[in-house]
């Protein structure tokens, strides 16, 4: 029964009817070179929402009087660039077409998963960390400055309490996120220590 | 220098003819496997010729032309079935929990071209990458020798595998309903 019903597939799965896909080389060429300019615009795209994040605090840097909220916008524009730089850095590490025929596809589906596992696991050293300390620093700032206004004094615990509530929040968000994140490189951490044991059955 | 350059152009396009002249139905088959939906089946099928093209301008004949054709394919579909899998939270089962929906009342009714082959991509849409692998090159009549070239495995593993894969689909195939596969390991 298991070698006749083995077969049995084995020639359904071969008669299936396929739709063949003919790519001429000059399509391929084409598609290509839309592939290179869809990075080049993916790129571009990030580089101008930095661009937008670095100006926004630039000009308040620049602007606003309190010398501490200007330090935070001084900081979070530094931290921006980090970003971004980083962002470069892991778009120049794409994966190339010839890798994955140098891969085994045990190796090819391990290294895939070690990445994503990195670039979950990291997440909060590049994409969270490089804006808390503008972020405090602005906040902080942003408080004295207020609590310095002449009717401040009246409603301080108001005020202490408005901006507690926003630092909370953002730091509440910035948690979440990295908690999501760990949990999910966990997941592919474990999908990752099953192929070792099948690598070392091999 | 040019000269070189358009050499190695004209390489590039001649062994991508033979590729997907002698290995373009057994990839269309192969993308099935990975995936469901027509639109990006045909998205997928793009995304492996245009890889495929691309990764022979570094052929070095180190292994054969259909090892390289299929590990780029299986490897881009890999990719792809990560990158669903992440985004639609699917589960991705291994052979021993594989299942299929509905049950089958007779062989002959089975037999039916396209209920099976529906039947069959049901079952190994459900797979994780390496088991599809391993399943789909074997549906290939490729023997544990290439499977294992291909794939990564040892030929024992992969002859390991198959034979798991048998007893598995012929049971999940013919029989349907859930079955204890434990007992199989």
């Amino acid at each position: 029964m298991t070698n006749e019903a083995c077969n049995d597939m084995a020639k359904i799965w071969k008669n299936q009817p396929t739709a063949r896909v003919n790519i001429s080389l000059e399509q391929l060429r084409r598609k290509a070179g839309k592939l290179q300019s869809r990075v080049l615009w993916r790129n571009l795209r990030e580089y101008a929402a930095g661009a937008l994040v670095i100006g926004t605090f630039g000009y308040m840097a620049w602007t606003i009087p309190p010398l501490l909220p200007r330090l935070g916008c001084a900081l979070l524009i530094a931290g921006t660039f980090y970003i971004l730089a980083t962002l470069h850095k892991r778009g120049a590490s794409a994966v190339v077409p010839a890798e994955m025929a140098f891969q085994t596809c045990i190796d090819f589906h391990r290294s895939e998963l070690e990445r994503q596992r990195d670039l979950l696991h990291s997440a909060w050293s590049w994409y969270l960390l490089p804006l808390v300390p503008g972020m405090t620093v602005f906040l902080v700032g942003l408080l004295v400055f207020t609590l310095q206004q002449p009717n401040a004094k009246a409603h301080a615990s108001v005020i202490i309490a408005a901006f507690a509530f926003i630092a909370i929040f953002c730091a509440m968000v910035f948690l979440g996120i990295d908690r999501l994140n760990r949990w999910a490189a966990r997941k592919l951490q474990d999908e990752i220590e099953r192929l070792d044991v099948l690598t070392k059955e091999s | 220098m040019e000269t070189e350059s358009a050499i190695r152009t004209s390489r590039q396009d001649e062994l991508y003819q033979e590729a997907a002249a002698s290995h373009g139905s057994a990839l269309e088959r192969l993308v099935r496997g990975y995936e469901a939906d027509p639109d990006r089946c045909r998205d997928l099928s793009q995304e492996i010729h245009l890889a495929l093209w691309q990764s022979l301008a570094r052929f070095d004949r180190r292994c054969s032309l259909r090892t390289w054709v299929y590990r780029v394919a299986h490897n881009v579909a890999a990719s792809h079935v990560i990158r669903d899998h992440r985004r639609n939270s699917r589960t991705l089962v291994g052979l021993e929990t594989v299942e299929v929906q509905a049950v089958v009342e007779d062989r002959e009714q089975m037999l039916d071209q396209r209920q099976a082959i529906e039947r069959l991509l049901q079952l190994i849409q459900q797979l994780k990458p390496l088991d599809r692998q391993v399943i789909l090159s074997r549906l290939e009549d490729m023997d544990a020798a290439s499977i294992a070239e291909i794939t990564g495995i040892s030929p024992g593993n992969v002859a390991t595998k198959i034979h798991r894969i048998k007893n598995i689909l012929a049971r999940r195939f013919y029989e349907g309903g859930i079955h204890d596969e434990r007992s199989l390991q």
